[in-house]
C-alpha cells in the first residue's frame, strides 16, 4: 500500500477523491449482488429496490442470520471466500485499498467528538468494516487524535487490539477503516444488567489485560479506558479501541497533558494533577472495569467532578498519607484540609459479588492501589489466580491468536439470556451502536 | 522499500540534494528553537522531513521549506506540543527573509497556511501515517547513565562526554541517519564517537569478553558503528563547506 500511496502522491492531480463519485455510482448498481453473495441472503436476489430503502430491513436480517452462522461474519471461511473471489473477479480488479470506492457505507453507528462512525462493507473482500470518517478542517488540518490513532495502530497487531484495515483520504475527509465489531462492553453490560457471569468476566478481563500487556510492552498507553472503548465480537472477543488519546510513552521526564481519562476510570494520582503517570494509569481503569463487570454498576460514579471522584475513592481505599504514598503532598492539586477522613469501607461492601468469585477481590485490590507504583502490571495480573480456571494454554498464545482458538474457551450464556432469550435477540437487532 | 535505497545511493555525500537537506533541517532546528519546541518534537520534525524525501523520488516538485514547515506542524501534533500555523509562518518568514517586514494577514498569508495544511496531508499519505518514531534519545540517556556508573567518577565529571554525545545526536539530524539506522545503533555510535573525541576508554575494555556496545545492542558490529560515525563526520564536513 505504501508504494501505491507514493505513486499517487507523486501525481498531485490524481487524487483518489476524483474517482470517488464515479465509484459510489457504480456501487449502487453492484451493491445487492455482492452482499448477497457474501451473506447468502437468497431472498434478496431478485429484489431490484433502490438500496436506500432496503438498508435497515437488510441488516435486521443479517443480525438474525448471524446468531445461527457465526463463522460467516467472523470472515474465516476460506472456501466461501474463494468462491466469492471466483465469481466476482471483475469486481475485485481495480479495487485497491485506500480508495473510498472500495467500501460501501451502510448505516451510521455513532458520532464521536471528531468523527462519525459508519458501518460499512468492503468491496475488496466482503468483510464488514467500521468506517471512522473524520472531517478535515482547512484551518487545523488533520486532527492530532486521528494522526496518533492511525500511526499507533499501524504498529500494533494483536488479537485484542482493534485492527486498522485501511486509511482513505479524500479532499475533505479522512476515513479510518477498522474491522467491524458487534458491540461494546458498555452495551453488553446494559443488555445484561445486574452483573455479568463470573466466567465471562474472567474471559473479558483476561483479554483486556492481554491487550494492555501488549501495548504497554510497546511503550504505548491507552489513556482512555472505559467500557465504551472495549469492543466485543459475537464470540466474546474483546478488543481495545479508540486510541485517539493513546500515546507512545517516550522519555519519562516529559509531562503529559493532564486532561485525559474519563472521570470514573481516572486514577487518584491523575485526579490530584500528576502528569508523570505510566502504564499504571491504564491498570486503574481496568480495575474499575473489573468491578463494574461483576457488579453491573460503575464502582466510583461521581457526578459533580474531581473532588467527589476523589471522595468516592478515599471512601473505599482510605485517605492516603505521605507514609502510604510517598510524594503525595507534592502533587499539584493535593489539599489535605479538604479531605474528610473516614474509615475505609471494604471494596466488598460496595460490590457484593466481588466476594463470590474466587480471586476477584484480591485482583481488584491489587489493581486499585492509590499509590500508582504499587499497582500490579498487566503482565503480572494475567497470572493472578483469578484466572486459574482458564486453560494454561492461553498463556502461550501468539499475539495474533484469539483466546477462542483454544478448545473449550467460550462465553457462558448470561443469566438474563437464559430466562428471556428472545428478548436478547430483539434487543440486539434494535440497538444502534455497533461498530 | 527498494526505491528508498536506490534514492539514497543517488544522493551521495556532498551532492546538491544532501546540501539542500542540510540547510533545510538546520532551518527546522532553528525554527523549532524559536517556536519553543522540545528536542523530541524537533527530532520528529527532522525525521518526518527526511522520511518524506526518502520516500519520494528526487527531484520532486516540492518546496523543501514548505515540507519543513509542514513537518514542524505535524511533529507538534504527533508529540503533543501543538503549534499554531501562524506562528510557524511568522517564524519561517523571519528566518527566510530576515530583513523584510512581518507578513500582512492578507490572502497570501491564508494561502500559505492552507498550503501547510495540504502539505501535511500529502506527507501523511506518503509516509502511510507512520509518523510515530522511536528516537535514539531515550537509548542514549540509558547508555549514558549506565556508563557513568561504570566509569571513574572524577574523570566523568571532568570530561564532557555526555554533552558531546547529545550535541552529536542533535547534529545527526542534519543528515538522514535517523531514517537509515535503528535508534539504538545511532545512540551507540554517537556515544562511541564522543568517547573517541576525548580519548576516553571504557574501563577494562581490553579485557572484556565482548565490546561495551554489545551489552546495549546485541545485533551491532564494529563495522556498523564505523559506518554511522562516517556518516556523522560527513555532516560536519558538509557544515564546514557550507558555512
Amino acid at each position: 500500500m505504501g508504494e501505491a500511496l507514493c505513486v499517487n502522491a507523486l501525481k498531485p492531480g490524481s487524487c483518489c477523491c476524483c474517482s470517488e463519485r464515479k465509484g459510489s455510482q457504480r456501487s449502487q448498481s453492484t451493491q445487492s449482488v455482492e452482499v448477497e453473495s457474501v451473506m447468502e441472503l437468497p431472498d434478496l436476489r431478485r429484489v431490484p429496490h433502490p438500496m436506500d430503502s432496503l438498508q435497515s430491513q437488510w441488516f435486521q436480517t443479517l443480525q438474525l442470520q448471524k446468531s445461527g452462522r457465526k463463522r460467516l461474519r467472523s470472515n474465516s471461511d476460506p472456501s466461501q471466500e474463494m468462491d466469492f473471489v471466483k465469481r466476482f473477479q471483475w469486481q475485485r480488479q481495480g479495487l485497491p485499498f485506500g480508495t473510498a470506492s472500495s467500501y460501501l457505507n451502510l448505516e451510521k453507528l455513532c458520532e464521536g467528538s471528531y468523527s462519525t462512525v459508519y458501518k460499512g462493507i468492503s468491496r475488496i473482500n466482503g468483510h464488514l468494516v467500521a468506517l471512522k470518517v473524520i472531517s478535515l478542517e482547512t484551518e487545523e488540518g488533520v486532527p492530532f487524535t486521528a494522526i496518533r490513532e492511525a500511526s499507533l495502530l499501524k504498529s500494533l497487531k494483536h488479537a485484542n487490539i482493534v485492527l486498522l484495515h485501511d486509511i482513505i483520504q479524500t479532499k475533505d475527509t479522512l476515513t479510518l477503516v477498522f474491522e467491524y465489531m458487534h458491540t461494546d462492553l458498555a452495551q453488553y453490560m446494559a443488555q445484561h444488567p445486574g452483573g455479568l457471569h463470573g466466567h465471562n468476566v474472567m474471559l473479558f478481563m483476561f483479554q483486556l489485560l492481554r491487550g494492555l500487556a501488549y501495548i504497554h510492552q510497546h511503550h504505548i498507553l491507552h489513556r482512555d479506558l472505559k467500557p465504551q472503548n472495549l469492543l466485543i465480537s459475537c464470540l466474546g472477543e474483546l478488543k481495545l479501541a479508540d486510541f485517539g488519546l493513546a500515546r507512545a510513552k517516550s522519555i519519562p521526564s516529559q509531562t503529559y497533558s493532564s486532561e485525559v481519562v474519563t472521570l470514573w476510570y481516572r486514577p487518584p494520582d491523575v485526579l490530584l494533577g500528576a502528569t508523570d503517570y505510566s502504564s499504571d494509569l491504564d491498570i486503574w481503569g481496568a480495575g474499575c472495569i473489573l468491578v463494574e463487570m461483576l457488579q453491573g454498576q460503575p464502582v466510583f460514579p461521581a457526578v459533580t467532578g474531581t473532588l467527589e471522584q476523589l471522595e468516592k475513592i478515599w471512601a473505599v481505599l482510605g485517605v492516603p498519607t505521605e507514609d502510604t504514598w510517598p510524594g503525595l503532598s507534592k502533587l499539584p492539586n493535593y489539599k489535605p484540609e479538604r479531605v474528610v477522613s473516614s474509615r475505609p469501607q471494604r471494596l466488598r461492601m460496595i460490590c457484593a459479588r466481588l466476594g463470590r468469585v474466587p480471586g476477584a477481590e484480591d485482583l481488584a485490590l491489587k489493581m486499585l492501589k492509590a499509590f500508582p507504583r504499587e499497582r500490579v502490571s498487566a503482565q503480572d495480573a494475567l497470572v493472578h489466580n483469578f484466572f486459574s480456571a482458564l486453560p494454561s494454554r492461553l498463556h502461550q498464545l501468539c499475539d495474533a491468536q484469539s483466546l477462542f482458538t483454544v478448545p473449550g474457551v467460550r462465553l457462558q450464556p448470561e443469566i438474563c439470556d437464559l430466562f428471556a432469550p428472545y428478548q436478547k435477540g430483539h434487543r440486539q437487532a434494535s440497538s444502534s451502536k455497533f461498530w | 522499500m527498494e526505491p528508498n535505497q536506490a534514492a539514497s545511493d543517488q544522493t551521495g555525500p556532498g551532492s546538491a540534494e544532501t546540501r539542500s537537506h542540510f540547510k533545510v533541517t538546520r532551518f527546522i532546528m532553528e525554527a523549532g528553537v524559536k517556536l519553543g519546541l522540545h528536542s523530541i518534537p524537533v527530532a520528529t520534525a527532522c525525521t518526518i522531513y527526511h522520511s518524506f524525501f526518502t520516500a519520494t523520488v528526487a527531484p520532486g516538485p516540492y518546496d523543501p521549506y514548505l515540507v519543513a514547515m509542514a513537518a514542524l506542524y505535524l511533529a507538534g501534533k504527533v508529540e503533543e506540543q501543538h503549534l499554531r500555523t501562524r506562528d510557524i509562518i511568522n517564524v519561517s518568514h523571519r528566518y527566510l527573509h530576515p530583513k523584510s517586514d512581518p507578513l500582512e494577514l492578507d490572502s497570501h498569508f491564508w494561502e500559505l497556511r492552507d498550503s501547510i495544511v495540504q502539505c501535511e496531508l500529502l506527507m501523511l499519505r506518503v509516509l502511510g501515517f507512520r509518523v510515530s518514531f522511536r528516537h535514539p534519545h531515550k537509548y542514549l540517556l540509558h547508555y549514558l547513565l549506565s556508563l557513568r556508573r561504570w566509569m571513574n567518577r572524577h574523570s566523568w565529571e571532568r570530561i564532557p562526554v555526555s554533552a558531546a554525545a547529545w550535541a552529536l545526536l542533535r547534529d545527526s539530524y542534519h543528515g538522514g541517519l535517523c531514517v537509515r539506522y535503528p535508534p539504538q545503533h545511532v545512540a551507540v555510535a554517537v556515544l562511541d564517537l564522543a568517547l573517541h573525541c576525548y580519548g576516553v576508554e571504557v574501563p577494562v575494555h581490553a579485557q572484556a569478553q565482548k565490546p561495551w556496545w554489545q551489552v546495549f545492542s546485541e545485533d551491532l558490529s564494529k563495522a556498523q558503528i564505523d559506518q554511522i560515525v562516517l556518516d556523522l563526520i560527513q555532516i560536519y564536513t558538509l557544515d564546514a563547506e557550507i558555512s
